[in-house]
């Protein structure tokens, strides 16, 4: 008689097998007891590696909310599209400057003025650019301004923090097209400002003309680290994101986003940081989304503001908090907050 | 909910395990994941369990790579020899205890071949057969012998190491 295989039988009890194929083997080991045993000892083998594998497991997190990660998926596809009509551009300029060396070249002896004015245009858009690729600080916000004023809103200059000066892996999709540093560079420059809030919209789209502020994604211990002070948070609710910002105006310590997540799913901000840094992020978010925000005024102290966003003003800094909530559950939000308010 | 993120909210923990088993650095591991559920909502591709772990795959690929640069750069500069994992905080006899056997079954993963391993590791993130045959290049039929050799291996690689430990604990 034939026993089982022990690939078969390890097959067989991670039901690898066709249906026809478990009745083989069940019917054989209905009536051979050497197989039962060799079956048994097989999932006791595998029950014990399951064990063992087991042991080597991250500590237990919270699974970030699918929308994050699919804005953040969408903000790159955007700007990779807005990349590759770059490229496409840059490529349109080197192909006129080749036409324009080649038709020198072509017409040596006799220069046409056409081809001298082509030759000095391109040089003139050559010089621009290296101009821009050297980048001063002043330049580099004048640099944004202006891309800012041609391409309106456009998505480049609106990216995910999570991509901005983090540490993290640089997928092939996003390395720069070896055809156009010139364009690549102007594009990174416009790019580690603002952010996409996961209800879709984007928070202070014009960060950088609001506050100068580049943010980044980093984990809680760094974010405490970096401000060497403990980071606000609610308590009770899973953290999605801690997001750092560092504001070229305001010195001190920097402004941090901690993004949470409420038990409807709805997603829940507490932002802290020097308080003209968080007043401009926060007007700049209700002048975009038309939100019915009341105007905060946290001149005076205390707890301010409504239904949706609340701050508290300490010294010469704001904590404010941010969630589709009714004012008092906003209140209640901010006794849970683990810094203290007074 | 499509079936993308359906796939998202029940392979996530199993995605950051299989690449913590490759990075041994959880937080890397969950910047991976993340990296490669955020490629899969761009890319939506057609087999997407599968495509999620080839992926992964390739990014601790890279990741490890770039490590090796990253340790030889530093060994070059300093001797610092490196972080260990972080880890939930728990008492502190348990801990030793967790991390004596967490050293002995990485260890016991590492005495395994690569393929043995990748078959090993790609069966625990629940892949099919045929998934797996598709990643690894092996023929279906190959992968059930491949799960026992590799699951033998690992228990007795990891029997042994207890026995090394215990006899030197004794002497």
């Amino acid at each position: 008689m034939r026993h089982i295989p022990e690939d078969e039988l390890h097959a067989y009890l991670d039901q690898a097998l066709s249906r026809s194929q478990c009745v083989e083997i069940e019917s054989h080991l209905a009536g051979c007891t050497q197989c039962q045993d060799h079956r048994d000892g097989i999932a006791a083998l595998r029950d014990r590696t399951t064990a063992l594998l087991s042991t080597l497991a991250p500590p237990r997190r919270f699974t970030p909310a699918v929308e994050v990660l699919q804005e953040r998926a969408a903000a790159r596809s955007a700007r990779r599209a807005t990349r590759w009509r770059a490229a496409a551009w840059a490529a349109s300029v080197v192909a006129a400057l080749g036409l324009g060396w080649a038709g020198n070249a072509v017409n040596e002896r006799v220069p046409s003025g056409a081809a001298e004015a082509e030759l000095a245009a391109a040089k003139d858009a050559g010089a621009g650019e290296a101009a821009a690729g050297d980048a001063a600080p002043g330049a580099q916000s004048v640099a944004i301004k202006a891309a800012d004023s041609l391409a309106g809103r456009d998505l480049a200059a609106t990216v995910d923090l999570a991509d901005a000066g983090s540490p993290r892996p640089e997928p092939p999709a996003r390395r720069p097209a070896p055809a156009a540093p010139a364009a690549e560079s102007r594009t990174q420059r416009v790019e580690p400002v603002g952010t996409v809030l996961s209800s879709g919209q984007l928070l202070a789209a014009n960060l950088d003309a609001a506050t100068g502020t580049v943010f980044r994604t980093v984990s809680w211990a760094s974010a405490e680290r970096e401000r060497g002070a403990s980071v606000p948070r609610i308590a009770g609710l899973p953290v999605m994101e801690v997001q750092v910002g560092t504001s070229g105006q305001s010195g001190g310590k920097p402004l941090v986003v901690v993004a949470q997540q409420l038990e409807s799913g709805q997603v829940i901000r507490t932002i802290e940081g020097p308080a003209t840094d968080v007043n401009k992020l926060l007007a700049s978010r209700h002048s975009e989304s038309g939100s019915p925000w009341p105007a905060i005024d946290d001149s005076a102290g205390g707890i301010a503001g409504g239904d949706g966003a609340m701050t508290y003003r300490r010294g010469d800094r704001i904590l404010a908090i941010t969630a589709p909530l009714p004012s008092d559950s906003l209140r209640a939000m901010i006794r849970r907050l683990n810094v203290t308010e007074r | 909910m499509d079936e993308l993120e359906k796939l998202y909210q029940t392979t996530y923990t199993a995605v950051v395990r299989f690449l913590y088993r490759k990075v041994w650095d959880a937080d890397r591991a969950e910047d991976l994941a993340q990296e490669v559920f955020m490629r899969l909502f761009q890319h939506r591709p057609e087999k997407p369990r599968a495509w999620v772990f080839a992926v992964a795959a390739n990014l601790a690929r890279d990741e490890a790579r770039a490590a090796i640069r990253r340790r030889k750069h530093l060994t070059l500069m300093t001797n610092d020899p490196g972080q260990a994992p972080s880890r939930m905080s728990m008492p502190a006899d348990e801990e030793v205890e967790h991390d004596e056997q967490m050293t002995a079954v990485q260890g016991a993963l590492d005495a395994l071949t690569p393929r043995d391993r990748e078959v090993l590791l790609l069966w625990d993130g629940g892949l099919s057969y045929p998934e797996i045959a598709a990643q690894t290049g092996l023929a279906v039929g190959a992968v059930g012998t491949t799960l026992a050799r590799a699951r033998k291996r690992l228990v007795d690689a990891y029997d042994r190491q207890h026995q090394t430990r215990d006899h030197a604990a004794h002497s």
